[in-house]
């Protein structure tokens, strides 16, 4: 048997910055070797869970397809379909099994259309789904509540609208993000209402979302956009800018001309961007006339506008930017006299007066 | 000097050692506590995210991804393959041949069937010239792809001449023998994208060691734990540093590196600060203080953000002479960083910037070799002298390689909750006796290597970059 008195003796006498040292070693030493089992623990955990999930997916994957294709062209459930939502109903309490049934069931979401759609969306409904997601909605937590409205999205489950858009203006963008991604997947371009209202800023994330999720649809007629460029909201501004380009918005030019005088120099270049998009020959002489009150950026892009809507009576104003300092805007201007009078380009070397604008010129013309 | 002159002199030393040892300890318990909540913050925000809108976007901003290659020739046509095949719409690629000796454009040109083209530069940073000038290809499968041939003139130099170059709104700058995850860029540009009030100016990822891994086709296929002990210690150091330091410093918006290896840069901002500086070998870190300084002195809000997804894979040196001279030249690039921006440090007028990023770097970053060095010789004298207190020594000693150890596994914890990279049965507890190993495997050579980055940064003006030797990752 060991003799332990001496060793702790030994201790009992230490000073007491050593006794803290050896308890805190040996606390290490423990919290080590506990954390070191643990994480044998766990790994096998996460291997068999891992390996359990893809089992039950090709499981329910298999289960879900024959519902989807049993179905009869009335829409009637038949009994095949009643025991595979009898089956799933079962499994759906379980955390980590309804979220491998709601993985697999928007998959196949995605890959089918119509009737098979409705019968997927029948399908969450029937198997209390939908339940769950709205519980989602109650929770204190945001993340919860955003998974659950995007989880209603993907379903397209645009009977509790009125439960979602009261999370518009939510304090968390990521749950304001989700509401409005419910809003415009479900209720295309009426769902972009909610910009009448908005005092958040819409991040460029969530534009680029809400467009793409527009241009899914075949029906591309939109609403009135003019609002939306006079809102005090400069991110709403932005997005409707964009608006207006993608969807050729030509009726909206005398807004957008009023949007080149916005006190925010990037809502101004955007909508110098639109309206050379949109042909937009009015601005074109408007900021001609005022081009030296525009910024450096403005000016830029003013001449990409020039390049694409330029007519012979541009020239002189174009001849006086050709040995510009910035070299955008000289490029540009070389590019323009270039395409509207080859013969003066030409005889733009002899009036060089250094080596870089000769390069230019030279490289130019090669272009 | 009398004897208790001396005991005086030698308590206060005990004292400055002792305090600067329990305040890195608490710091580095603080910073993997917020590092946690960030992480966590992170998952949640991205666990309903659809990446795939922004990859099919045509209105997802331009990305340009500029690589310098020099002297890459055994890799280069696998390597820039790899980076076309990522799934953002929006983007272009950019390889910089910095004046390589070897036929690195020879092969490039055979590869994607490139041809030279007229093209302007606009020198908004000044680089050396162009050598055999600029080449895209004459197959429309490699469009995104633009080769330009350059002088040498260094990493920097050519990372300049590529933001020159670039048309897009941000720059992704990274190593050419860096393997890109599909979805590295939708996920890196989403911080750029989503804030609103304040402007992020740079965003870097983990980095992640490929040695060992298998590659397919630019692909990461399978995920393994090297045999080499420098390498699984370097794995380890890799996961404690990004997972459980540079969270916390994202978190604080007090990131003053984002690795050289994959960063993307808000172009506008970075040509605003002149680019990457030439006389510097920490160019990589050097860019993100220079960034951040202007921003703070412009008064803007800004972020240098972090995402701490495995994006992006390195080869990591498996021979402890390229790992040295790798660690000697991070050292030198952090003397140069902090001595050439010291207006910024204890300055208040660069917020927490100047208060508390910046000292923190140089005490526990820049300082630390020296005071460990210091420690040691101290040490050894009073080992001469017979004067240790062999009970405190031994105690603390015990205490501190403890704590490195718990420290090591708390960092496989956050990977084994997070990303989960390392599945295969065993590696579990390979990981965990490399905690174990690891003060004695690697932690002497880096600071060896940063003694030598010292004395090198004060004595041996002349050394730059030194080698970096790259055997190229194993492909199947």
């Amino acid at each position: 048997m060991i003799n332990y008195q001496p060793l702790i003796s030994h201790f009992k006498e230490s000073p007491l910055l050593i006794q803290i040292a050896w308890v805190a070693s040996c606390v290490l030493i423990t919290a080590i070797i506990l954390l070191s089992i643990y994480l044998k623990i766990m790994r096998y955990h996460l291997r068999k869970k891992e390996k359990e999930n893809t089992q039950f997916k090709n499981e329910y994957e298999a289960s879900l397809i024959e519902y989807l294709y049993s179905g009869d062209a009335l829409g009637e459930m038949n009994a095949t379909q009643e025991s595979i939502i009898q089956k799933i109903k079962v499994s759906v309490p379980i955390k980590a099994k309804r979220k491998i049934i709601i993985s697999v069931l928007y998959n196949l979401m995605n890959e089918v259309s119509g009737e098979m759609s409705d019968s997927i969306k029948l399908l969450y409904y029937k198997t209390g789904l939908i339940r769950y997601a709205l519980e989602r909605l109650e929770s204190k937590r945001w993340h919860i509540i955003a998974k659950g409205i995007g989880e209603l999205t993907r379903f397209k489950i645009d009977e509790v609208h009125h439960k979602v858009s009261k999370f518009v203006n939510h304090p968390r963008s990521e749950v304001r993000k989700e509401t409005q991604l419910y809003l415009v997947s479900l209720f295309r371009f009426e769902g972009l209402s909610f910009l009448n209202n908005l005092t958040t800023p819409l991040s460029e994330w969530a534009q680029i979302q809400l467009l793409e999720t527009l241009q899914k649809f075949d029906d591309q007629q939109i609403c009135d956009i003019r609002p939306w460029l006079k809102s005090t909201n400069d991110s709403v501004v932005l997005f409707a800018l964009k608006l207006a380009q993608i969807y050729n918005q030509f009726e909206v030019q005398d807004t957008l001309m009023e949007l080149l005088s916005h006190p925010k120099k990037q809502i101004r270049i955007t909508a110098i961007q639109v309206l050379t998009h949109l042909y937009g020959v009015e601005a074109k002489e408007l900021l001609k006339a005022n081009f030296n009150d525009l910024s450096l950026e403005e000016q830029i892009c003013f001449f990409g506008m020039l390049e694409k809507l330029v007519m012979p009576t541009d020239e002189p104003f174009v001849e006086k930017y050709l040995f510009h300092k910035n070299f955008e805007i000289q490029l540009l201007a070389l590019k323009i006299l270039k395409s509207i009078n080859i013969d003066k380009y030409m005889g733009l070397s002899q009036t060089a007066t250094n080596e870089k604008d000769s390069s230019m010129i030279k490289l130019v013309n090669s272009l | 000097m009398d004897t208790s002159t001396v005991k005086i002199i030698l308590q206060i030393l005990h004292f400055l050692f002792f305090g600067y040892a329990f305040l890195a300890i608490v710091s580095y318990i603080i910073l993997s506590i917020i590092s946690g909540k960030e992480t966590l913050e992170y998952l949640k925000k991205n666990s309903f995210v659809h990446y795939k809108d922004i990859l099919s976007s045509a209105m997802s901003p331009s990305i340009t991804i500029i690589a310098p290659a020099y002297n890459e020739s055994l890799n280069v046509v696998e390597n820039v393959r790899s980076l076309l095949s990522n799934h953002y719409v929006n983007y272009n690629v950019i390889i910089v041949n910095d004046g390589s000796k070897d036929d690195s454009l020879e092969r490039l040109i055979e590869a994607y069937d490139l041809e030279k083209i007229d093209y302007i530069v606009n020198d908004k940073i000044k680089t050396k010239p162009l050598r055999a000038g600029v080449f895209k290809s004459k197959n429309p499968a490699f469009e995104k792809l633009m080769v330009v041939d350059k002088e040498n003139g260094g990493k920097a130099d050519a990372l300049n001449m590529g933001l020159n170059i670039s048309k897009s709104k941000y720059v992704a700058c990274i190593d050419v023998d860096c393997l890109l995850l599909e979805d590295a860029l939708q996920k890196m540009i989403k911080p750029f994208l989503d804030e609103t009030d304040t402007r992020v100016i740079a965003a870097g990822g983990v980095i992640r060691i490929a040695n060992s891994c298998i590659i397919r086709g630019g692909k990461l296929i399978d995920v393994n734990l090297p045999k080499n002990l420098l390498v699984q210690s370097q794995i380890l150091e890799y996961l404690r540093a990004f997972l459980l330091g540079r969270m916390a410093w994202s978190r604080l918006n007090g990131l003053l590196v984002i690795s050289g290896a994959f960063g993307i840069f808000d172009k506008e901002i970075a040509i605003a600060v002149g680019g990457y500086d030439t006389n510097t070998v920490g160019e990589d870190m050097e860019i993100i203080v220079r960034m951040r300084r202007y921003m703070e002195e412009k008064n803007e809000k800004y972020r240098v953000s972090y995402i701490p997804d495995p994006l992006c894979w390195t080869e990591a040196p498996d021979s402890y002479k390229i790992f040295i001279s790798q660690r000697n030249r991070w050292t030198r690039g952090t003397i140069e960083t902090l001595k050439k921006h010291r207006k910024i440090g204890f300055n208040p007028k660069y917020g927490s910037f100047g208060m508390l990023s910046y000292p923190y770097w140089l005490i526990f970053e820049r300082m630390a070799p020296i005071i460990e060095v210091i420690g040691l010789i101290y040490f050894a004298i009073l080992v001469i002298l017979q004067e240790v207190k062999w009970e405190y020594a031994l105690s603390f000693l015990v205490l501190s390689y403890m704590f490195s150890v718990l420290f090591s596994i708390i960092a496989i914890y956050s990977e084994e909750l997070t990303f989960h990279q390392y599945k295969k049965k065993g590696t579990g507890f390979k990981l965990v006796l490399l905690s174990a190993l690891e003060p004695f495997l690697l932690h002497p050579f880096v600071l060896y290597a940063a003694i030598r980055g010292n004395f090198d940064y004060f004595f041996n003006k002349k050394k730059k970059w030194g080698n970096m030797v790259r055997k190229g990752l194993a492909t199947t």
